[in-house]
């Protein structure tokens, strides 16, 4: 069973009220819900809607086609009435225009009341959300009232409970307990900033907005040294301005975790949409040639998982930690009943400044940590950074996963995907004799992606990018090329029904 | 306890650069402040920039981060987010402050980090052969510019106090005893303190040289206008002129970490981070 709901709107009309309350309605009732949300760059006005996506099973995306479309304006109407499937239905705002600021509640109740939901479902999140909810509940009945059951929603026994990407990273820089998160703002990286700072005192942690991006990551690099857990967070363009900071950190081996939230490039690009086209500058920002870690999860649980793993690793092996994520990662509110797993306990074993003599420098050093030019203390140094890929991976292998396989373990057809795309993939195939290999680590690459690849008659690679980095980087590494390439790059994710008759025709 | 500042380290400074004099200044100024028994050797923590005033780091027997050019202050400012009750000093000169890392130096004085920032003032890109700097003067005729320098050089001071710094002095690297006393009372200074060094290049740009005649020093001073006056008395281009050396603008204002809960926790118990 998979139901969608758009709901657009302009800027400010409220229509993320609407979502919010009826995912959490649905979520209470036992459904699984996936929000996108499509906003424009612009704080009032233009056209934004959200598209919720119901199922009674886990589900990681949304669908082009919808069922119900809720209008808040007549553009809406306009641009989304082709999605809209034979039967679908339109509510739209026009009719509770003197509902005035209690229009989201009313939109909720008319969406519950197609849904086939009980009123009083929707009357506990009402009154949860408000203080003052007398009125609420009146415009929320005359919403319910307005429309006719279509759907028959039964109560189902689960209970899911839904994250956006951005706090589920939030939450795992808590649990690994995160001391000082130093950034500048940067969509769609801020979220992130923004969760941190909201109970900061309480939460014992620190949210510090630098001038820039490197100052940013510059102050990271000396709150680091200092002794504390510390983290950056960007786009793609404060990621370039973090660069050298990344290479003094090579050098310096200070420990350094830096969340790297793409949007479309290059330059501003579309800067409230996403694209998964930063891979190569996180594999390789920098000058010079020092080791780092790059992973990027496909979901809230990953999200919290591998946000905990970055900063351990960081920590553990004094390396560059790149969280690579991006705005469908970020801004997508995902439901689901799994349980992160362990926090790996991270602990500041290094020796500090203030309890001992510590120096850490962008030159090549001797053993006091003083400057050197001596061609043999070059070549040491050299090589004992290049020992930290080996020693690094090794362990990442035994200890984290790095990969994972959904669908058809058996078949003999291979999509290979990573990050936020993972969510659309995994609901495509979930009718269809194929295999998905997701990518967790980026780098250090697993050893089993090859092994897969062999294994394949026919891969797929699906990503959001124009020249298909991760296929690149897979052919670098095993010298398999990918012939068949689904790739999206006008700014908007994949549509999990769109990308099923995309893969069905390769097929 | 008599500190070890020195280091094993061999010096390349050119023979007879006014450094050796800044280096020798901070080691009595370190030396007293560790021997009182006020602060321990490991408390403070330097970040020094890139160019001839940062080998500075190789010579200090103390923790610190030799950092990128133009970021030695935030790198710094991010040690004490890190870690409040660390002493910091910022050693950096002309063109990585002024030029490189210009914002960070406003910002700087905004966030007003309780720490001290020496800044080795010679006019001139040296370590990179003698390149312009924004205080270089005008008419100063380098290798890559070979026309001369068109423009009027920036009065730092000038900005610093439109910056609402809290402590600004100038001293002069020919002058043991006032570095010693400034580099003390600027370490001893609540907030960020900004110390200008007036600072010869024996190689380079030897115009902006033996400025002493037109040195004088005056009384600590803490008013704004007397302040605004001082900052205009030398430009950086003429040699005619006064310099003045001293403290030119003192006032008091929260500092960073006292203005931050979660920091005014850690200095108040003595406490690290993960100690939280």
């Amino acid at each position: 069973m998979r139901l969608n709901i758009i709901i657009g709107g302009k800027a400010g009309q409220g229509i993320n009220k609407v979502s919010e309350i009826v995912a959490n309605t649905l979520n209470k009732y036992g459904y699984f819900t996936f929000n996108y949300r499509d906003y424009q760059s612009l704080i009032r006005g233009g056209h934004n809607f959200n598209t919720l996506s119901i199922s009674d099973t886990q589900i990681e995306s949304h669908e082009a086609r919808a069922d119900i479309l809720v209008a808040l304006d007549e553009w809406t109407i306009k641009v989304h009435k082709q999605a809209l499937k034979k039967n679908g239905i339109i509510i739209t705002a026009e009719q509770f225009k003197d509902e005035k600021q209690n229009l989201n509640v009313t939109l909720a109740g008319a969406l519950i009341k197609i849904l086939g939901i009980p009123l009083k479902e929707l009357e506990q999140e009402i009154k949860s959300q408000f203080k003052k909810y007398e009125d609420a509940l009146t415009s929320t009945k005359k919403g319910f009232k307005s429309q006719k059951r279509i759907h028959q929603l039964k109560k189902l026994d689960n209970n899911p409970s839904t994250l956006s990407g951005s706090q589920a990273i939030a939450i795992g820089a808590k649990n690994s307990g995160l001391d000082l998160y130093i950034a500048y703002p940067m969509t769609p990286a801020t979220n992130v900033m923004n969760e941190l700072a909201e109970n900061q005192v309480k939460d014992k942690l620190m949210v510090f907005q630098a001038e820039n991006e490197i100052a940013a990551a510059n102050m990271a690099l000396g709150a680091s040294f200092a002794g504390t857990k510390t983290m950056t967070g960007t786009s793609g363009g404060g990621f370039d301005l973090m660069g050298e900071a990344l290479s003094l950190q090579g050098i310096s081996e200070i420990p350094l975790t830096v969340y790297l939230a793409s949007r479309p490039g290059p330059g501003t690009g579309v800067p409230t949409y996403t694209a998964q086209s930063d891979l190569d500058i996180a594999l390789r920002a920098g000058h010079g040639e020092f080791p780092r870690i790059v992973i990027a999860p496909g979901n809230s649980v990953e999200a919290i998982e591998k946000t905990s793993e970055a900063l351990f690793l960081a920590e553990k092996f004094r390396t560059l930690s790149v969280i690579l994520g991006d705005k469908h990662l970020a801004e997508s509110e995902f439901s689901s009943i799994e349980t992160s797993s362990k926090t790996p306990k991270s602990k500041i074993i290094r020796k500090i400044p203030g309890k001992n003599l510590v120096k850490n420098s962008s030159y090549e050093i001797d053993k006091f940590g003083n400057s050197t030019e001596s061609y043999t203390l070059t070549k040491k140094n050299v090589e004992k950074r290049l020992a930290k890929y080996g020693t690094s991976k090794k362990f990442i292998e035994k200890k984290f996963e790095m990969i994972k396989i959904h669908g058809n373990k058996d078949s003999k057809t291979l999509i290979i995907g990573w990050g936020s795309t993972s969510g659309a993939i995994k609901d495509a195939i979930k009718d269809l004799d194929a295999k998905f290999l997701q990518i967790l680590y980026m780098k250090p690459l697993s050893n089993q992606i090859k092994e897969e690849m062999e294994k394949a008659d026919k891969i797929i690679l699906v990503e959001c990018n124009v020249t298909g980095q991760l296929g690149r980087l897979l052919r670098e590494k095993t010298g398999i090329k990918i012939e068949n390439r689904l790739l999206k790059y006008n700014g908007r994710p994949f549509h999990s029904d769109e990308l099923k008759n995309s893969i069905e025709k390769i097929l | 306890m008599k500190p070890n500042l020195t280091t094993q380290s061999e010096n390349t400074w050119c023979p007879g650069c006014p450094n050796f004099m800044i280096l020798e200044s901070i080691k009595q100024t370190l030396t007293k402040l560790i021997e009182s028994g006020e602060q321990k050797q490991t408390d403070f923590a330097i970040t020094t920039d890139i160019g001839c005033h940062a080998k500075i780091f190789d010579y200090l027997n103390l923790s610190g981060i030799y950092c990128l050019h133009g970021r030695a202050l935030p790198t710094a400012i991010g040690m004490k987010l890190g870690n409040p009750n660390l002493k910091v000093l910022t050693f950096a000169g002309d063109g990585a402050v002024y030029a490189e890392g210009i914002s960070h130096f406003i910002h700087a004085f905004k966030y007003n980090a309780d720490m001290t920032l020496i800044l080795h003032d010679n006019q001139s890109f040296s370590l990179t052969t003698g390149q312009p700097t924004p205080t270089s003067q005008q008419g100063y005729t380098s290798k890559s510019q070979s026309l001369g320098v068109f423009d009027k050089p920036m009065n730092p001071i000038k900005l610093a106090l439109a910056s609402n710094a809290t402590f600004i002095a100038r001293t002069n690297a020919r002058d043991i005893p006032h570095m010693v006393e400034i580099f003390t009372k600027a370490i001893a200074h609540k907030g960020f303190s900004f110390v200008e060094v007036i600072q010869d290049c024996l190689i380079f740009n030897l115009d902006a040289n033996n400025k002493d005649k037109q040195m004088y020093k005056i009384k600590d001073n803490t008013n704004k206008q007397n302040a605004e006056k001082l900052a205009d008395e030398f430009d950086y281009n003429s040699k005619s002129g006064k310099i003045p050396l001293g403290i030119i603008y003192q006032s008091k204002e929260p500092t960073l970490e006292e203005k931050w809960p979660q920091l005014k926790e850690l200095l108040n118990k003595k406490t690290l981070w993960k100690e939280k």
